[in-house]
């Protein structure tokens, strides 16, 4: 060392200057002159006495400073007294000198040494230490993440500072570990040190005069290194001979020529000195220790250089300044003694804020240079992050093409490359390459230049591709090339999942739970547990070679078998539900539950083939659903039925519960805006983690499920379920809030099912109707009209056309029908009110939206109705009229009864075209009537090319041409401009046609009698008479009774007109119907028999026309004129009078008469749907009435809409509800006509016939013969029976 | 809640009514044809206060009918989600009660009525009520409910309440 070493620690101009003074010393003094100088200057050393000491033989003061400089050094630097010897020899000393040096040098070292390790120059010591450990997990810089670092908080006294300093620092785990190390190595070597202290120590003991005298030095001293305290903190050792011989000089530079300030200095001191001395013996116990620990710890070789640095800068300060000796003010040391002295008077004065102030200063200060020595460690996170951003000056990212899937292959060569180049001439020089686990398909280099990368790939094949070019990552991206992408496990409970490893390969298992945190997924599978394999007690010993060949066989996936494990010796334990064999948990359906990490697992795209959903079992249906869920939730993944504007809110998550409005969608990412005050950006989700928001009170739309379509005011909102209230069927319906959306329209009928609509009413089998009060999806429930609500499949019913003319009799025998208000009074549902929707026979659907249950519809039995309102005035005024007809005489009362009905078909055969014309359109009934006929149709066509007259509405007054008519409506051509408008019949009357001056009651009924209708037409002049009346009628009634009104008219209009007519009454027919009059007072069913007798009264007239019988629906079947007297209905109304009232009602009196309504209307059947005569509820029974069987020959109706086809006969081939499949014989085709379009043939004699009603329906046999209404049939079983005429029909002729 | 506002209507008169009365038949055919309907804008109609203007009669081409432009004023009542009002039950049954606001129909779920009061269907007439009968619900009883949601069409609206909240519940 020594020259170096010494030129380093003292400026080389003073260094020379001393090696100079010693070289002198050493050549010139004697031996004797050197120790003893030397044993004085070990005293004044040691007592720190000034330099003025009396000189010597050799050149005074330079000689011992010199002879001070090197006793201090040389014990600084604990050198040995050969190395001091060799310095010396080497500075020319004499051997003498050096002898005597050494020898004083050896007997002061000591002592001097402990001085010295005593002085304030020490590094400060730890007194406390804490520290936090922190994990970083995220990190633009790959490097710290997921490293914990410590943070470390020493607590460090001073000999300098009052206030213990904080140092802090990081470091990560090599740091913490050198630094453990280096404690572990000073707690080490405390003991030798210890030793060496002790030996001192006893040292100087021995001298205890000499330890106290050292004191003062040692104060002094400190003091002098206080001065530095403005400096930055002394780390080492070595520091303090600097300083020390620093403040040395400067303290004899300020001796001299400062002593007034020295005195000032004085007090402090005095007070300081008092103070310490009575800590004296402690602190030197404790400055040992402290020393003791800080010599391995604080310092390390690291610093040292650095130390020597801070050095040589103090020193050369000081050496300056005392070499310059002019700036005594600027050295540190006088600043010190200058703050002291402020200080001082600071605390004289009291003036707070400046002692704050100074504080502030001083400390501040410290605080700087303590952050400037723990480099910046404990700066906050953000700014660390920001240093280790990439900046120009580092190397760039070279993004380079490779080899899909070969990319981490590719890698590891090119490290084995730079390894093989790395001792070699041309070392390659890439800082480091990275493949990032989701980069496909590319490697990034990093490196300064792109010849490096260039260097690299050369020659590595899987770099084939990115050999020309390679793109460097701008400097703002390369972060991003490491970013973590979290990735987000979409693996849920129940999700299947396969194995890319281990035994279960492939197999497929569900997921039971997940754990994240872990990567863990805990699965349900089927285990594979080699059942060959004996274990425990039955373990072979050869069982270890046999391992091998076992292990590549893989055993079948089997579910566990507990019996089969005990068979082999395995031991089983019990874990609650599970089963535990050799540590894994087994159900007792025999699944293994065991944990997996996600990486050993495939979960995308797994789809479980049926077999393997099979075994996985847990019940067929449990499958099913679960099949059903994850179908759905694949749909779901496909199309989650998220829409815009939807209220959503998160369910999963970090945000969960929070709200929001869906605002964007892109597949499955859902852009929602946050309802949230200081969320206003904003946020993506996932679809699985959002659910629809319902608030009560919400009108929304069900979407999907059962109760699609339907609408409803939101009731109640759970977790899972809302409760929407539906508007259609006042339901609550029970749904997924994931069914739902929001929305403002009402449901209108849904009209999802094709032909059925809310409220239909529809077929359910042949005898039996309902209404549908619920559509579902693929259900419909109908409200059938026995009351009872039944769910069918939309295909199992039909719907049935709304029968306009459906009518019933009330309890009081008011007629009523569709739309009309009633009450119940008797019966389940007494006491309501509503209004009537369908009837049926006697069955009425009644709808009150009050009424809860199936939609507010209920059915009730017709007598149990009482019709509301008006209708009842209406009713009396028509037993008024009627009463009034019989003021008029019996006669006229009873003729319109039978009359009535024979006029419309003596009309239709006599009158033929031209006053059926007439009669259609005024009478209305009379006409509808024989509209239905085929005499009818021909009269509507009769009716085309008229000229009529609006008589009502919107267009009354109006005039024009009638260009179509059907049985309801006339399209009729307007003179006034050229539109062509749809009239009702009832409202036109032909213009400038004679006979329809008269009513149409008056028209009808003359033809009918032939001979007889002469004086009628006579009485023409009267006619106008009943025109004007007829309206009358027509105003009150129609509206009422709509389709009924035919009823009315037909039965009575005629006796009417025959009640004010006298002429009527007299004509000379009637007197022979009379009797039938009085007895028939229902009039409708009267009508057939009243035919009857005429028949062969007028043959020719009635039989005339081509086709004689069709304006009645009986008219095919001769015979069904002559059945028609039923005398059943004869009976029926034995008074007149008591006639009258169920006059109104035909059907009532019908009841009252014959037992079964079948009955009734057998007689009329045939013909009763097409006979004006009949009341509508007659005409409803019939069509109603099933009569339609396969394999019979039927004649389609005038009614029918092809024309082409009406009046051809067919066989029914088939029949679906209300649909009859019609073979044509003659054009050998198959036509599909609605039941009502048909009418059966009537059978002659010796015909097949089936039986169409009654009990023997759907029996065959021959017709023997005839018996007026009746035949005798000789059924296929032998049975020879009387049956009504009209319940027979005529079969396909067989084969 | 009742407004009182202007509204426009159109009536359409046959020429029958032309005559010396001709402006009373408007005025009457305002009043029938207007008052007790229901629009989803303003509700329903209570009664017509004033007809401010009747404007010029208008023929229609081809029929004879006159159509008068009539701007009057009326008290209209639109219920609101969340308005408090006076109702009267007219039905109890499972589930929940209807009630009437006039001439608004209301319909309060079981589920938006206390959980305290059970439907009672042994009674006569079938009531809500508390276990300690302090509170009965029955037909005919005046309530105050607060209007939760409504359903509004083109020429109705329903509502349907709740009396989960403070100071609901039978008026008496």
């Amino acid at each position: 060392m020594p020259t170096r070493r010494f030129g380093l620690l003292v400026d080389m101009e003073l260094a020379e200057r001393v090696l100079c003074v010693l070289r002198d010393i050493g050549t010139k003094a004697s031996p004797e002159e050197i120790s003893s100088v030397a044993q004085g200057l070990q005293e004044e050393v040691l007592k720190h006495v000034d330099s003025t000491g009396k000189s010597r033989s050799v050149s005074e003061e330079g000689a011992r400073s010199a002879l001070v400089v090197l006793l201090l050094e040389s014990c600084k630097h604990q050198l040995s007294t050969q190395e001091v010897s060799r310095f010396l020899n080497e500075q020319g000393w004499t051997p003498r000198n050096i002898e005597a040096w050494a020898k004083f040098y050896n007997e002061a070292k000591g002592s001097v040494i402990q001085v010295l390790s005593s002085l304030g120059n020490e590094p400060p010591s730890v007194v406390d230490a804490s520290w936090k450990m922190d994990v970083c997990l995220e990190n633009s810089g790959q490097s710290k993440v997921n490293e914990p670092q410590w943070l470390i908080s020493l607590k460090t006294l001073s000999q300098t500072e009052a206030f213990p300093k904080d140092l802090k620092f990081f470091c990560k785990k090599e740091n913490l570990a050198d630094l453990v190390a280096k404690l572990r190595d000073a707690a080490k070597h405390q003991p030798e040190q210890e030793e060496a202290q002790s030996g001192g120590g006893s040292e100087a003991a021995k001298s205890p005069s000499r330890s106290r005298s050292a004191s003062p030095a040692s104060r002094s001293s400190r003091s002098g290194s206080r001065s530095a305290s403005g400096s930055p903190p002394p780390k080492s050792r070595s520091n303090s001979p600097s300083s020390d011989s620093e403040g040395e000089a400067m303290r004899k530079k300020i001796k001299k020529k400062k002593r007034s300030e020295e005195e000032e200095d004085e007090p402090e001191e005095e007070e300081e000195e008092s103070y310490e001395d009575d800590e004296d013996d402690e602190e030197e116990d404790r400055r040992r220790k402290k020393k003791r620990r800080g010599a391995g710890f604080i310092i390390d070789e690291a610093e040292v250089d650095e130390d020597v640095d801070d050095d040589e800068g103090d020193w050369e300060e000081g050496a300056k300044e005392v070499l310059a000796q002019n700036e005594k003010e600027k050295g540190p040391s006088a600043r010190d003694i200058e703050n002291n002295r402020r200080l001082q008077m600071m605390w004289q004065n009291e003036k707070e804020d400046e002692i704050e102030n100074y504080y502030k200063m001083k400390y501040a200060d410290v605080e700087e240079g303590a952050r400037h020595f723990n480099d910046g460690e404990h700066m906050t996170d953000e700014i660390a992050q920001q240093t280790l951003l990439p900046g120009v000056k580092d190397p760039n990212l070279w993004m380079v093409k490779c080899r899909i899937g070969e990319e981490k292959v590719t890698l590891l060569q090119l490290m084995r490359k730079f390894i093989a180049y790395q001792f070699s001439e041309k070392p390659l020089q890439v800082q480091s390459i990275v493949a990032p686990e989701h980069v496909k398909g590319y490697i990034y280099v990093e490196a300064y230049k792109q010849t490096h990368v260039k260097q690299i790939i050369e020659g590595i094949g899987n770099l084939r591709l990115g050999r020309y070019k390679q793109q460097m990552v701008p400097i703002t991206e390369m972060t991003d090339v490491l970013r973590v992408v979290k990735e987000q496990a979409q693996l849920k409970p129940k999700a299947w999942v396969r194995f890319k490893r281990t035994v279960y390969k492939d197999d497929i298992a569900q997921v039971d739970y997940v754990d994240t945190a872990q990567n863990m997924v805990h699965l349900k599978l089927i285990p594979r547990i080699d059942y060959s394999r004996p274990r425990g007690a039955l373990r072979q010993p050869n069982q270890e070679e046999d391992l091998k060949r076992k292990k590549k066989k893989r055993p079948a996936a089997k579910l566990f078998d507990s019996d089969a494990i005990r068979a082999i010796g395995g031991e089983i334990t019990n874990d609650g539900d599970f089963l535990v064999f050799e540590g894994n948990r087994y159900s007792r359906k025999g699944f293994l539950y065991k944990n997996f990490a996600l990486s050993a697992i495939v979960s995308e795209g797994v789809k479980p083939t049926l077999a393997e959903l099979e075994k996985f079992e847990e019940g067929v249906e449990g499958m099913e659903m679960e099949i059903a869920a994850s179908a759905k939730i694949g749909k779901e993944n496909l199309a989650h039925n998220f829409a815009t504007g939807d209220v959503v809110e998160v369910c999963d998550g970090e945000l969960k519960h929070l709200q929001g409005k869906v605002m964007n969608i892109e597949g499955n990412t859902i852009a929602i805006m946050p309802n949230h005050e200081d969320l206003k950006d904003l946020l993506e989700f996932h679809a699985g983690e959002l659910r629809k928001f319902f608030k009560l009170g919400d009108h929304v739309k069900v979407i999907s499920g059962i109760y699609e379509g339907d609408t409803g005011l939101i009731i109640r909102v759970e977790e899972n379920m809302v409760v929407v209230f539906s508007d259609l069927s006042l339901h609550e319906l029970k749904v997924s809030p994931r069914d739902l959306q929001l929305c403002s329209e009402m449901a209108t009928g849904v009209d999802s099912l094709g032909q059925f609509q809310y409220l239909d009413m529809v077929q359910l089998d042949p005898q039996t109707v309902g209404v549908i009060v619920r559509l579902e999806k693929e259900h419909m429930e109908v409200l059938n009209m026995h009351g009872n609500v039944v769910r069918v499949r939309p295909q199992a019913v039909t719907r049935r056309r709304p029968s306009r003319n459906a009518m019933a009799l009330d309890s009081e025998s008011n007629s009523i029908q569709v739309k009309d208000v009633v009450n119940v009074v008797d019966g389940t549902h007494q006491g309501k009110k509503g209004e009537i929707k369908h009837l049926f026979r006697n069955f009425a659907f009644i709808h009150n939206r009050q009424y809860i249950e199936n939609g507010g519809i209920f059915v009730c039995r017709a007598r149990n109705l009482q019709l509301a309102g008006g209708t009842k005035v209406r009713i009396f005024y028509f037993f008024c009229s009627l009463a009034s007809f019989m003021i008029a005489g019996p006669m006229g009362f009873m003729s319109p009864r039978i009359f009535s009905p024979a006029h419309p078909g003596g009309g239709g055969a006599g009158a033929g075209a031209g006053g059926g014309g007439v009669g259609s359109m005024g009478g209305g009934v009379g006409g509808m009537g024989r509209g239905r006929g085929r005499g009818g149709s021909s009269r509507d066509r009769a009716l085309i090319g008229q000229t009529v007259k609006i008589t009502k509405g919107p267009m009354k007054g109006h005039v024009g041409i009638v260009k179509d008519a059907t049985e309801a409506i006339v399209k009729v051509e307007l003179h006034t401009n050229c539109h062509t408008i749809s009239v009702d019949r009832n409202r036109i009357e032909q213009v400038g046609a004679p006979s329809r001056a008269g009513s149409t009651s008056t028209y009808q009924r003359t033809p009918s009698y032939a001979g007889a209708a002469t004086p009628m037409y006579g009485v023409g002049s009267r006619t106008p008479m009943y025109g004007s009346q007829t309206p009358l009628y027509e105003g009150s009634r129609t509206p009422h009774y709509g389709s009924m009104t035919p009823l009315h008219d037909g039965s009575r209009t005629p006796g009417q007109s025959g009640a004010w007519d006298p002429t009527v009454a007299n004509t000379p027919a009637r007197t022979e119907l009379d009797e039938y009059g009085y007895d028939d007072p229902s009039s409708p069913a009267a009508s057939p028999s009243v035919g009857a007798p005429y028949t062969p009264h007028t043959p020719g007239t009635q039989y005339s026309s081509d086709q004689p019988y069709s304006p009645y629906q009986s008219t095919p079947s001769p015979q069904g004129f002559q059945s028609s007297p039923n005398p059943g209905a004869y009976v029926a109304t034995p008074s007149p009078i008591g006639g009258y009232q169920p006059a109104a009602s035909p059907q009532n009196s019908f009841g009252s008469s014959s037992p079964s309504p079948l009955g009734y209307s057998s007689p009329l059947t045939p013909g009763s749907p097409y006979n004006p005569t009949t009341p509508g509820t007659a005409l409803d029974l019939l069509s109603t009435q099933d009569w339609h069987s396969t394999d019979i020959e039927v004649k389609i109706k005038e009614s029918y809409t092809d024309s082409a086809l009406s009046g051809r006969s067919g066989i029914i081939t088939g029949i679906s509800a209300g649909m009859c499949s019609v073979l044509l014989p003659q054009d050998d085709r198959t036509v599909n006509i609605m039941a009502e379009h048909l009418e059966p043939v009537t059978p002659s004699r010796g015909d097949r016939v089936k039986v169409l009603v009654g009990e023997e329906r759907e029996a065959t046999g021959q017709l023997l013969s005839i018996d007026n209404q009746e035949g005798v049939v000789k059924l296929d079983s032998g049975v020879v029976k009387m049956l009504q005429l009209r319940f027979l029909c005529k079969m396909k002729p067989s084969d | 809640m009742f407004y009182h506002i202007s509204l426009e209507h159109e009536i359409m008169l046959h020429p029958r009514y032309f005559g010396p009365q001709l402006m009373d038949t408007v005025k009457q055919k305002l009043f029938t044809e207007v008052e007790g309907t229901c629009t989803g804008k303003h509700g329903f109609v209570i009664a017509v206060t004033t007809i401010d203007n009747i404007g010029a009669g208008l023929i229609q081409p081809g029929r004879g009918f006159v159509v008068y432009p009539v701007k009057y004023k009326a008290i209209v009542f639109r219920p609101f989600k969340g308005e408090v009002l006076d109702a009267v039950v007219t039905q109890v049954n499972k589930v929940g009660l209807f009630t009437e606001i006039g001439p608004l129909s209301c319909f309060i779920s079981r589920h938006s009525i206390p959980a305290d009061m059970q439907f009672d269907q042994s009674s006569n007439p079938p009531c809500y009520k508390t276990q300690d009968e302090d509170m009965v619900i029955q037909q005919d009883d005046e309530i105050r409910l607060k209007i939760v949601g409504t359903r509004v069409d083109a020429t109705d609206i329903f509502a349907i309440g709740t009396l989960m909240d403070d100071y609901l519940g039978l008026v008496s």
